[in-house]
C-alpha cells in the first residue's frame, strides 16, 4: 500500500504539470508562422530563415548546391557553426544533394574568390548569399 | 495538405494494427472480442516491428520503397497471416467476455485511469500537429535518413554513409517515409503526429500485457505515472528512435515473463518479433533483446520450464534480423557498433558505476519511480512471488550494468550525464520505464501473498 501511495501521489503532483505543458507547447506551437514550424530547428543555427526559402525556390529538386560557411558574423547564434549550418542545410534541401562541384553555392560570409565565375542570385544584410556557377 | 496527411496516417497505422492483430490471431492469441480489444495495442506494435523488420532485410537486399510496396506489405502481410490462420484451423474470435464484471474500485481505477491518460494524449495531439522538427538529432540524421528512403526509394548510399550515426538501424527512418508517403509528400510538421500513434499504442500494449494480469487499481496508476515523468513528458513526441526502442524492448520482456509463467506460444513469437524491431530501431536494441532473452533462458533452467528449445529459436531469429544490416555498413567500411578501444582504469569503472546510479537517482528526471520500484521489487522478493522478482530484478540489473559498460567502454565517451556527449540519460530510460510498468506485477504478487502467480 505504500508503493501504491507514493505512486498516486507522485501522479497527483505531476500530471497538472505535465498536462500543463503539453497545453502550453501546443499553444506555443499553433502560434508560430508556417515558415517557423517548417525551419524548425534551423531557427537557432541558421543566421537568417530566408536562405532556406531562397534555396528551396531557387534550386532544383533533382539539383546540388555547396555550402560554404566563412567567418563567424555579429549577430549570428553560438550554434551557427560551419558544420551545423551545413548539416541542416543537407537535411532541409533534400532531395537536392551536397556535391563539392555543384553549380549553386549557399554562401554563408564565405570567401566568394574561392568560387571564381560564380555570381550572386540572392543575397541578404547578414552576409548570406546563394551564388549560382557554370556547370 | 493537413487534413490529408492526418487521415493518411490515420490509415497507415491502423494497417500496423491490423496486420498485427492478424499473426497474433494466426498465433491463437485471440479467441475472443475481448482478446482483440486488450491486445489491439501489442498488435500494433507487432505489426510496427515485423513491417520494420522485413523491410528492413528488403532494403538491404536492394527492394525498392515505395507507396505501393508498402500497401503490398501490409495488405499482403494480413492475408498470408490470415491464410496461415484458416490453414491453422483458428476460428473468429466468439463472444465478448467471461461476463463477470469488473469490481466497483477496477471499475474507478479504470475509468480514471483512461481519463487522465485521454486528456493527455489529446493535448499531445493538438501540440504534435503543428510540432517543429526542433530536436538536433531528429533533423540531422533521422529524418534526413528517412527523407532518402522517401525520395530515394532506399538506402542511398551517400547518404546513409556520411549522414551522422551511419551505423543506427534504419527501422525508425522506414516508419518516417512510410508516414511521408502515407501523407502525400514530406511534411516534417505533420509527421510528428505518426510518433502520437506510436505512444497510444505504446500505452494500450502495456496496459493490454498487464490488464488479466493485475487489478485496474494497480496497474492504471503506474501508468499514468510512466507518461508524466518529467524526462518522458518531455520526450514522448520527439522523431526519434529512443523511445521506440524502450517500448519494444519492455512490452517484449512483459510478454517473455508472461510465457515463462503461462506459456503460449503466442507470447514467445510477439516477444521475437518486438526483440527483433528493438535490434534494427537502435543500437542497444541487441543489448536489450539479449539480456531479455538470456535472463529468460537462465530462468527456464532454473524453474525447469518446458520450450527453451523454442527460446533459442526465438533468439535465433532475432539475431538473425540483426545481422542484415549489420553486414550492409560493413560492406560500406562503417566501423562496427561495438567499442574499438574498450577498457580503461579501475577508477573508470567506478566512475561509471556512479554515474549510473546518479542518472538512475536523479528526481528531476524520474520523479521517485526508480524508488517505488525498487521497494515493489524487495517486497516481492520477501512476500511476494519470488519467480517474478528474481526475472525482472536480474534483468534490471544487467541493463543498468550495460549502461555503465557503455560509459566505460567507450574511451572516448566522458563521465558526464549530458545527454549530446554520453547517451546514459537516454539508456536509462528503459530501465525506468521497464521498472515502472512492471511494478503493478510486483505489488501484485506481494498483494496475493508468496508463490501466488500473477
Amino acid at each position: 500500500m505504500f508503493c501504491l501511495a507514493v505512486t498516486v501521489g507522485a501522479v497527483v503532483v505531476l500530471w497538472p504539470d505535465a498536462f500543463a505543458d503539453a497545453n502550453r507547447t501546443s499553444r506555443a506551437n499553433a502560434a508560430l508562422d508556417y515558415i517557423d514550424r517548417q525551419v524548425g530547428g534551423g531557427n537557432s543555427v541558421l543566421p537568417d530563415q530566408a536562405v532556406v526559402i531562397e534555396a528551396q525556390g531557387r534550386i532544383p529538386p533533382d539539383g546540388t548546391f555547396l555550402v560554404a560557411v566563412g567567418e563567424r558574423q555579429e549577430g549570428w547564434s553560438e550554434l551557427a557553426t560551419p558544420d551545423a549550418i551545413a548539416t541542416f542545410m543537407r537535411s532541409i534541401l533534400l532531395p537536392r544533394r551536397e556535391s563539392g562541384d555543384a553549380p549553386w553555392i549557399l554562401c554563408f560570409a564565405c570567401d566568394r574568390s574561392a568560387y571564381p565565375g560564380a555570381e550572386p542570385v540572392w543575397e541578404d544584410e547578414e552576409g548570406l548569399s546563394i551564388l549560382r556557377r557554370g556547370e | 495538405m493537413t487534413g490529408r496527411a492526418i487521415l493518411g496516417l490515420v490509415a497507415l497505422n491502423a494497417g500496423f494494427a491490423v496486420l498485427g492483430l492478424s499473426l497474433l490471431w494466426a498465433l491463437r492469441a485471440l479467441p475472443r472480442w475481448s482478446d482483440v480489444l486488450r491486445l489491439t495495442g501489442v498488435g500494433y506494435l507487432v505489426g510496427v516491428a515485423s513491417f520494420g523488420t522485413v523491410w528492413t532485410q528488403l532494403l538491404v537486399i536492394g527492394v525498392p520503397f515505395g507507396g505501393w510496396a508498402i500497401a503490398a506489405t501490409l495488405v499482403g502481410g494480413t492475408v498470408a497471416a490470415c491464410a496461415a490462420g484458416l490453414l491453422l484451423g483458428r476460428v473468429p474470435p466468439e463472444g465478448f467476455g467471461d461476463g463477470r464484471g469488473l469490481p466497483t474500485l477496477d471499475l474507478l481505477s479504470l475509468a480514471a485511469g483512461i481519463a487522465l491518460i485521454g486528456l493527455l494524449l489529446e493535448a499531445l495531439f493538438r501540440s504534435a500537429r503543428l510540432q517543429g522538427l526542433q530536436a538536433y538529432d531528429a533533423w540531422a540524421f533521422w529524418v534526413p535518413k528517412g527523407k532518402a528512403i522517401f525520395f530515394f526509394d532506399g538506402l542511398d548510399e551517400q547518404l546513409f554513409t556520411s549522414l551522422p550515426g551511419p551505423t543506427y538501424p534504419p527501422l525508425v527512418p522506414i516508419l518516417d517515409a512510410a508516414a511521408f508517403h502515407a501523407m502525400g509528400g514530406v511534411d516534417t510538421v505533420t509527421f510528428h503526429l505518426q510518433y502520437w500513434f506510436l505512444l497510444l499504442g505504446a500505452v494500450a500494449a502495456i496496459a493490454g500485457c498487464l490488464h488479466r494480469r493485475v487489478p485496474a487499481w494497480l496497474l492504471w496508476p503506474s501508468l499514468v505515472l510512466v507518461l508524466v515523468l518529467p524526462r518522458f513528458g518531455e520526450r514522448l513526441l520527439t522523431p526519434q528512435a529512443d523511445i521506440l526502442v524502450d517500448v519494444l524492448f519492455v512490452v517484449g520482456a512483459l510478454l517473455l515473463l508472461s510465457w515463462l509463467l503461462d506459456g503460449g506460444s503466442w507470447r514467445l513469437v510477439a516477444a521475437a518479433v518486438l526483440f527483433a524491431g528493438a535490434t534494427l530501431t537502435k543500437r542497444e536494441g541487441l543489448l536489450f533483446a539479449a539480456a531479455a532473452l538470456g535472463v529468460a533462458l537462465v530462468a527456464s533452467l532454473a524453474w525447469r520450464a518446458p520450450g527453451r528449445g523454442r527460446l533459442l529459436l526465438a533468439a535465433l531469429a532475432v539475431l538473425a534480423a540483426a545481422v542484415p544490416w549489420r553486414l550492409w555498413y560493413r560492406s560500406h567500411s562503417i566501423g562496427g557498433e561495438a567499442p574499438t578501444d574498450a577498457g580503461g582504469s579501475l577508477d573508470r569503472v567506478v566512475d561509471s558505476l556512479r554515474l549510473s546510479f546518479d542518472v538512475l537517482f536523479d528526481s528531476g528526471l524520474w520523479s521517485i519511480a526508480p524508488v517505488i520500484a525498487i521497494v515493489a521489487l524487495v517486497a516481492a522478493g520477501v512476500w511476494g512471488n519470488r519467480r517474478v522478482a528474481a526475472f525482472l530484478g536480474a534483468l534490471l540489473g544487467i541493463v543498468f550494468v550495460g549502461g555503465a559498460w557503455v560509459t566505460y567502454s567507450f574511451v572516448d565517451i566522458p563521465i558526464t550525464d549530458v545527454e549530446s556527449v554520453n547517451p546514459i540519460v537516454r539508456y536509462t530510460a528503459a530501465i525506468v520505464l521497464l521498472a515502472v510498468v512492471s511494478t503493478p506485477l510486483l505489488l501484485d504478487s506481494v498483494w496475493r501473498g508468496r508463490g501466488s502467480e500473477p
